[in-house]
């Protein structure tokens, strides 16, 4: 394992850019043809029609809604959108495309990729987008071998993943630290959730590669990153990977490496075949297809909302401050949860705070992790939901409970989903065994009951009816043992 | 009622609603027919005995019971050319690479010819993957052209052409890119029909250059080929490209005079000496016929063929890609060979024809050469289409030659593609600029057909109609050759 | 000029194995063909732009998904269980 000083990270001469692909999963059917829109779970090969596996003689049907949601995504991300687009053919062999050539976006013979020259700002930083363009997903390819014998080894080919839509984001080289690659991906992901064009918690709905140069040297692409998570990771090893090559005078080539998920390294890709030439040009099965300022701004109009936006809206409206508000949009799970909350119990600093406080803490990785969770959801393997929160802000505001109280209450809750109230009512698990609780209790009675504390050295029951005393104030949950040990040990100080 | 293979699309549909004879009485002659003559002419490459025979007695059922629904084509035997899908049917574009090939599903207008209760009896012959003009390049052998089995009968709709002139169906379906429709229509002497660009639907057609192609209705009479075009073209919701927003064009049938012909020079020059002068001479029958004929120049022809060309093998490249013998094809299992092996062994079975316009096709295509040959191309289609357009406002149609020559004796061209590109120079222009384009019989020389091709405006297949009706009245041509 | 290697070239880029007969016999076939199609650099129009076919998206294809009715597969040998089976990759 590779170490690296903070110094490194901070290197201004490394310049990444990403291509980011995500799926149109908003979508009910293909790019290019009615088959449905989700394959996942499938047997192979029974999402499939003529068009998407290639038969001859089909023709590619454009789906209306895929144009839709692309230029939404190039709107959110601040494009331009060219007054006409169309489709190109991408020309190159392989098993996993049916008709050996993808349908895809290219500029090079003019501007008419969906989107073009846009800007998202994250944080403080923002990057240039360079292209948006839709295309279709291949097929997927399993490799099976017939054993030892590599003369019955064979592929297999399922394409009910062909076809799919996508929509490829291209960024400038304008990011310096892998950090930044990943606040920004987390602000595509909740732009793209809140758009509802994708649901990136399906399993390899968004996939991003990334291309990265160190001190002006050659370009390294990474591809092959199963998840956004991965790239911060991916991008930290190719840095030192780089640097280590440099100290010792290596090289660098410009290449293609692949991730390893499982040993967490980049590896070089096999040998590549020369450049390919794929021979570009325009799909003549697809007419031109004219945009224009109107059709543009009737989709503007019917956009949902962004999570600058709701963030804004956030502030203006429920007056919950800026940094939380950030926080709360950076997952459209997290906002929409604290908005149901909100309405079932209209508290909304309070409830942010909770949730970005406390809530928070237990959807961490590594709690995930270690409870052997499957992150698809922002709260899988906890039983919490919007109703629990507006319940605990309410106990807290009418005084029931306090805050230390709450945070127990929560740990519980997540864990049987009880209503707080619920769990109120039987008073034994709510016990205070806090030494430092109990103390504060004991202060504030000592503080009320002055005079008795003045008979305590002549009057031995003293200690009881301080006990009572405390019982009262904690609504009978301290732990009497504990409270009057707390109380004796007070006691023989005061003399 | 004998030789009933002799009679028109149009005669054979009255006849059966008549009752005169049953579509199965038919349809028995016309197999007869078939059996008889295709031996000579092998312009059909599968024959669909049990399917046309089922379709032939649910058509007599529908007559008997007096059903409403009887379709406007209810009996007539079609042939298919082989590069349209028919469900169920073998679909092979004469190519090894689709031996095994049986299409799940049916183009577009083979649906609609059995909605309309046509009889499909079988796949005809073409060049391999519809490239060719002579239907030499045909891994089934050669259609030899009935009227002289020793030529060429056209391609590469060939088997397209020459059942019909055989009499082994009245009417066929061919596809035109670049004249093959119309060549093989005017060396075997019938009526061929190439439509508007986007006017009939193409799915199902598997394509060889899909911005330049369309399927076409061939028959020995205009008004056969028209009654076939009602019932094929118009809206699809399965081909995005077509440009026409009615389901049928319902073209009527009447010899209307009156019309501002243009003939042009350069094409009608071109042509072998005979045949320019036969054509020149029809001049002189439309202007009898109260029309106005004058002569035109065209500037942009000369570079028609090498737009052609280009284009052509360039979409034919790509679309010729996808045939890895994996999903279709013939049988040779995958099982031990690395792919890229795989591939290039199993696309070796292409024809030779097919094979050089592939590799012609990626020549022009590679990112190096795209602004040189293809967008220069295209570019030359723009030219064309505004030549055109200019001509179509003071002119109704333009005539000219189909073909430039006779037809030929097999072998003659087929090991030098410049000399076969050549004969297409009067039928490319059609494609190029997307207008329709009709090939009617003018006549023979020395024995052999030579065909007028008639041109008009996007969608004004109408004006067509009416010129080749109005000639076909006035000329008389033989379209039964002895067989 | 149109070379052999550049035909052998072209051959892998669009995987087609030929012979070194057709190599020999294409040669000459395909150096007449590029001849021939180079005539379109004698006219210069670079003022031209090509006219393409135009649809406007709402005569797009509508979002809704259906089922293919058949197995679109279904006359390929090449299978294994339901995948379709192709050469190895290395």
């Amino acid at each position: 394992m590779i170490m690296m000083e903070q110094e490194d990270k901070e290197d201004v001469s490394i310049k990444i850019g990403l291509e980011i692909h995500c799926q149109l999963t908003g979508l009910q059917s293909k790019l290019f043809c009615p088959c449905f829109c989700n394959y996942r779970e499938l047997e192979p090969n029974k999402n499939i029609c003529p068009i998407c596996c290639g038969l001859p003689g089909t023709l590619p049907l454009l789906n209306k809604a895929a144009i839709e949601s692309a230029i939404m995504v190039s709107l959110a991300l601040g494009c331009r959108i060219p007054d006409n687009t169309m489709f190109y053919r991408k020309n190159y062999f392989y098993p996993d495309l049916p008709k050996s050539f993808q349908l895809t976006q290219y500029n090079a013979y003019g501007i008419t990729s969906i989107g073009v020259e846009g800007r998202l700002e994250y944080g403080e930083k923002s990057a240039r987008i360079r292209r948006i363009q839709l295309e279709e997903d291949p097929g997927r390819l399993l490799y099976e071998s017939g054993g030892v014998n590599i003369s019955r080894s064979y592929s297999l080919i399922d394409y009910n993943r062909a076809g799919i839509s996508l929509v490829e984001i291209v960024t400038e080289p304008d990011f310096t630290d892998p950090k930044d690659v990943r606040i920004f991906l987390n602000k595509i992901t909740s732009i793209i959730e809140h758009l509802g064009v994708c649901n990136t918690r399906l399993e390899g709905s968004v996939r991003c590669d990334a291309n990265i140069s160190i001190q002006s040297g050659k370009r390294v692409e990474i591809k092959n990153v199963g998840s956004f998570k991965e790239v911060e990771k991916a991008l930290n090893y190719e840095i030192a990977r780089q640097k280590a090559m440099s100290i010792h005078d290596i090289k660098v080539q410009a290449e293609t490496r692949h991730w390893d998920d499982t040993r967490k390294v980049t590896k070089q890709s096999r040998a590549k075949e020369e450049e390919q030439d794929y021979r570009y040009f325009p799909e003549p099965d697809i007419p031109v297809i004219p945009l224009g300022k109107e059709y543009v701004s009737s989709i503007n109009v019917k956009m949902p909302e962004l999570p600058d936006e709701r963030k804004n809206r956030f502030v203006t409206n429920y007056e919950v401050s800026d940094h939380i508000a950030r926080v709360l949009i950076d997952n459209k799970e997290l906002a929409d949860f604290f908005e149901s909350a909100v309405k079932i119990y209209s508290s909304p600093k309070e409830i942010a705070n909770w949730i970005v406080t406390e809530l928070l803490r237990f959807t961490h990785d590594d709690f995930l992790i270690e409870a052997k969770i499957d992150s698809s959801s922002l709260f899988a393997g906890l039983k919490i939901e919007a109703k629990h929160i507006a319940e605990l802000a309410k106990l807290i505001d009418s005084n029931t409970i306090n805050r230390s109280t709450a945070k127990m209450i929560l740990t519980q809750i997540i864990k049987t989903g009880e209503m707080p109230s619920q769990l109120l009512a039987r008073t034994d698990v709510l016990k205070i065994e806090d030494r430092n609780i109990i103390s504060e209790a004991v202060e504030s009675v000592f503080e009320a009951e002055e005079s008795a504390i003045r008979d305590a050295k002549n009057n031995p029951n003293v200690a009881n009816f301080l006990l009572g005393k405390v019982m009262k104030l904690t609504k009978g949950r301290a732990d009497p043992r504990i409270t009057l040990n707390v109380i004796k040990t007070k006691l023989s100080g005061l003399n | 009622m004998s030789k009933l293979y002799n009679l028109s699309a149009k005669e054979v549909n009255t006849g059966i609603r008549r009752r005169e004879f049953t579509a199965e009485e038919y349809i028995f002659q016309i197999l007869e027919r078939i059996d008889k003559v295709n031996p000579k002419v092998n312009a059909i490459i599968s024959i669909d005995t049990e399917g046309a025979l089922e379709k032939a007695r649910l058509v007599d059922r529908k007559v008997r019971e007096n059903e409403k629904k009887i379709g406007p084509l209810a009996g007539i035997a079609i042939g298919i050319k082989d590069n349209i899908c028919t469900r169920g049917l073998k679909t092979t574009c004469a190519s090894k690479m689709l031996e095994g090939y049986i299409p799940p599903y049916d183009a577009t207008v083979v649906r609609r010819l059995k909605d309309d209760d046509a009889i499909i009896i079988g796949k005809l012959n073409l060049d391999e993957f519809a490239m060719g003009s002579s239907t030499e390049f045909s891994r089934f052998g050669p259609t030899r052209n009935p009227w002289n089995i020793d030529y060429v009968a056209g391609g590469s709709s060939g088997g397209s052409a020459a059942s019909v002139a055989a009499s082994e169906c009245p009417v066929s379906l061919g596809s035109d890119t670049g004249g093959s429709i119309r060549c093989p229509a005017s060396f075997c002497s019938v009526v061929g029909l190439k439509p508007t660009y986007g006017h009939v639907s193409r799915f199902g057609l598997i394509p060889y250059a899909n911005s330049l192609e369309q399927i076409g209705p061939i028959g020995k009479t205009v008004s056969d080929v028209a009654m076939i075009m009602n019932t094929i073209a118009g809206a699809d919701d399965n081909d995005q490209t077509i440009q026409v927003t009615y389901r049928t064009p319902d073209y009527v049938f009447s010899s209307k005079g009156k019309m501002r012909i243009g003939l042009v020079r350069e094409l009608t020059e071109g042509a072998e000496p005979e045949i320019s002068k036969r054509i020149y001479s029809t001049m002189n029958l439309f202007t009898s016929l109260d029309c106005y004929c004058e002569e035109i120049s065209m500037n942009y022809v000369e570079y028609a063929l090498a737009s052609y060309y280009t284009i052509a093998m360039a979409e034919a490249s790509s679309n010729l890609a996808r045939y890895d013998n994996i999903r279709y094809g013939f049988n040779f299992a995958p099982d031990g060979y690395e792919w890229n092996t795989y591939y290039a062994k199993v696309r070796s079975n292409f024809g030779d024809e097919a094979k050089r316009r592939i590799i012609v096709g990626t020549y022009v295509l590679s990112s190096a050469y795209y602004g040189k040959y293809y967008l220069k191309a295209q570019k030359i289609r723009t030219m064309l289409k505004q030549e055109l357009g200019l001509l179509f406002k003071k002119y109704d149609i333009l005539i000219a030659p189909t073909m430039p020559i006779l037809p030929f004796k097999f072998g003659e061209k087929r090991d030098d593609p410049i000399k076969m590109f050549m004969i297409d120079i009067d039928t490319v222009i059609a494609n190029l600029a997307g207008i329709p384009a009709i090939s009617v019989p003018a006549g023979f020389i020395n024995d052999l057909p030579i065909g007028l091709q008639i041109m008009a405006s996007e969608f004004q297949e109408q004006k067509l109609f009416d010129a080749a009706l109005l000639f076909e009245s006035k000329t008389n041509i033989n379209r039964s050759p002895e067989l | 000029m149109v070379s052999k290697e550049t035909i052998t070239y072209l051959c892998r880029l669009s995987k087609l194995e030929i012979t070194e007969e057709e190599l020999v016999k294409y040669e000459l076939q395909i150096e007449e063909i590029i001849k021939y199609l180079d005539k379109l650099d004698s006219v210069t129009l670079s003022d031209i732009e090509p006219i393409p076919l135009e649809r406007n998206f709402y005569q797009l294809r509508e979002d809704n998904a259906k089922s293919f009715e058949s197995d679109p597969l279904g006359c390929s040998k090449n299978r294994k269980d339901s995948f379709v089976k192709g050469p190895r990759i290395t």
